[in-house]
């Protein structure tokens, strides 16, 4: 994985964006930050990243919002879209897949499981 | 009319009907042999005038010839013969007499005969009586008398058989009316019970029929079905009314039950909103805490030497996630509690201003990592009040560490003082120069788990539970919070609040 391209990781909570960054990092994932909605399609554009790692309660544009624009944008609407949020309920996991993501991955994260998620699409 | 009533009066009618036929079947017998009677009087006269008249004629002829044999001979008549002839003539009187008490009704006819026929029949008895005595001079050929008497006979009988004959008829008459009036009789009772009864069955019927109707309507659940159209105000018109009003407490129930089961539902949506939110809002701070414990432990597993100021720093950040973790869960709590009611107040006699310095003083950290300048006046004039000072504290601080959160090179305004024109009210202001908010957003600050933006949690931090706890602790307080703010102009969040919980209570 290595040799890839970057993945983009929307995070809005320092805490927890510096924490995934660092571990991502030591998984030898090379990681572009965002830190809201706006950002991330912004960044999605001019990084073409390999992946997106995307926080769904974010400040400016929310995570729903920016999947579908990425899905109606012909840019970016291959870059593949893990949804990462700390909503559980199985709607909500339906309502990120409906909004365009290609997974779903629940906050406590289990990194391992993100790790195989981010191996399998990219 | 009720069914009761319509099925008496058919009765009624038919029973009189029938009474009215037995009536004249009675009056029809009594008529007949009534004149029956009569006529056998006439018949029977009829035959004894006859009967006298043939005593008269056989008596005229026997003293005719007697008469003319003492004219010319010396013959004396004997005793015995004499007294036949005179019991002859009695009997002719009784019979006459006879006639008369059966010429009922033309009493003045037979006063005539009786005259003619005494004078003639007295005559004769004369004649017998003076036949032995020579000198007697008789005048017994003299016809007159006995034409007279004959023919007053004759009239009797005459009038005797006219009467018969009209009595004869009067009885055919009363036949022939007695069977008429039987035969219609008959045929109207029969015409009538077959009317009244189509008619109950029909009107019984129908009635019976809407009565279906609307137990079917409403047993299909149409409950604003109604049977309105029974013209009857008996029986059938109350299990109509009943049926209404049945259908009426029935609608009345399934509503009631309808809204309490929405009421329910509602208590149930916003317990699984609420369930939803706490599972959000408890992994936020577990999703850091797991995280880093995880990656210290990898990076300790690492053969590369570990960066101990780095290590110490990240765990900080777990402790700081723990200690938020904490105060969440304890903010839920609270709320719970608040939420059934098991939420008391403890009064005491505090300072106000006192009060709002300490908080202050324990949110300088807080004010100074933002540069914000607090301006804080003199509160030394407020009286003390008499209400719950720990929940005070937490409002007071909930207030400060939004104005503090939300606020940056700005200022953090405190007031206090008096409400106007309310005794015993006081008014406190947090007033900040912070991110404000608009209208829609000042609607739904003080709902649980909700902050102006869903992202403010991320950047600001905050269970997006203090408001909702402070608004609660107002009411409990007796007092009311509110907000004024326009979104980059600030937010002024103001509490009124009495000096004593019993004077909200007196107020209202």
């Amino acid at each position: 994985m290595t040799d890839q391209k970057p993945i983009l990781l929307v995070e809005d909570n320092e805490l927890n964006r510096d924490m995934l960054i660092r571990r991502l990092n030591r998984a030898g994932i090379e990681v572009i930050p965002a830190e809201d909605g706006q950002q991330a399609l912004d960044k999605m554009v001019s990084e073409q990243p390999s992946l997106v790692l995307m926080d769904m309660n974010l400040p400016v544009l929310d995570g729903w919002t920016a999947c579908r624009r990425a899905r109606e944008d012909d840019r970016i609407k291959h870059i593949p879209i893990i949804a990462l949020t700390a909503h559980a309920m199985e709607a909500d996991r339906l309502n990120a897949l409906e909004a365009g993501c290609d997974d779903y991955a629940t906050k406590p994260v289990d990194f391992p499981g993100l790790l195989i998620k981010i191996g399998k699409l990219t | 009319m009720s069914l009761r009533r319509r099925l008496t009066l058919a009765l009624v009618a038919i029973l009189s009907l029938f009474a009215v036929n037995v009536g004249t079947h009675f009056w029809g017998s009594f008529a007949r042999s009534e004149s029956m009677v009569a006529y056998r009087n006439s018949v029977t006269a009829s035959q004894l005038s006859a009967e006298v008249e043939q005593l008269l004629e056989n008596q005229r002829q026997q003293t005719l010839v007697l008469a003319t044999l003492r004219d010319t001979t010396e013959d004396q008549l004997e005793d015995e013969e004499l007294e036949q002839a005179i019991s002859d003539i009695e009997s002719i009187r009784s019979a006459i007499g006879r006639l008369g008490k059966l010429s009922i009704g033309i009493e003045s006819q037979f006063e005539t005969l009786a005259n003619s026929s005494n004078s003639l029949l007295d005559g004769w008895l004369e004649f017998y009586q003076n036949y032995n005595d020579r000198d007697y001079r008789s005048d017994v050929d003299d016809p007159l008398p006995y034409l007279e008497a004959s023919e007053r006979l004759a009239e009797l009988e005459q009038r005797q058989a006219f009467i018969a004959v009209q009595r004869a008829s009067i009885i055919d008459r009363t036949i022939a009316l007695t069977d008429r009036i039987t035969v219609i009789g008959f045929i109207a009772s029969i015409f009538l019970t077959a009317t009244l009864g189509f008619f109950l069955v029909r009107y019984t019927n129908r009635s019976l029929k809407r009565l279906k109707t609307g137990t079917q309507r409403i047993g299909s659940g149409d409950l604003n079905f109604r049977i309105d159209n029974i013209d009857d105000k008996g029986e059938l018109g109350d299990l109509a009314n009943a049926f209404n009003d049945m259908s009426d407490k029935l609608r009345n129930a399934i509503y009631d039950v309808r809204r309490a089961r929405d009421v329910a539902d509602e208590a149930n949506a916003a317990k699984s909103i609420f369930l939803a939110n706490v599972s959000h809002e408890l992994r936020t701070p577990l999703n850091a805490i797991i995280g880093y414990s995880e990656m210290l432990h990898d990076e300790l597993d690492d053969t590369r030497e570990v960066d101990r100021a780095q290590f110490q720093r990240d765990l900080d950040k777990v402790t700081l996630s723990g200690r938020q973790l904490l105060s969440l869960i304890n903010d839920i709590l609270d709320l719970s509690k608040i939420e059934t009611g098991k939420m008391s107040i403890h009064c005491e006699t505090f300072r106000p201003g006192e009060l709002i310095t300490q908080v202050c003083e324990s949110l300088a950290p807080l004010l100074r990592d933002r540069n914000n300048t607090l301006q804080l006046p003199d509160f030394s004039d407020l009286p003390a009040l008499y209400n719950d000072q720990t929940k005070f504290r937490q409002i007071f601080t909930n207030l400060m560490s939004n104005a503090s959160k939300f606020t940056e090179n700005g200022y953090i305004s405190l007031s206090g003082g008096p409400v106007a024109g309310r005794e015993g009210w006081y008014e406190f202001a947090v007033h900040d120069t912070g991110i404000g908010m608009d209208e829609e957003q000042q609607k739904k600050v003080f709902d649980a788990f909700v902050q102006a933006d869903s992202s403010t949690s991320a950047n600001y931090g905050g269970t997006g539970l203090g408001l909702a706890i402070s608004r609660e602790y107002c009411d409990l307080m007796g007092g009311s919070i509110s907000v004024d703010s326009a979104p980059g102009e600030g937010s002024t969040f103001t509490i009124v609040l009495p000096s004593d919980p019993e004077l909200a209570h007196a107020d209202a």
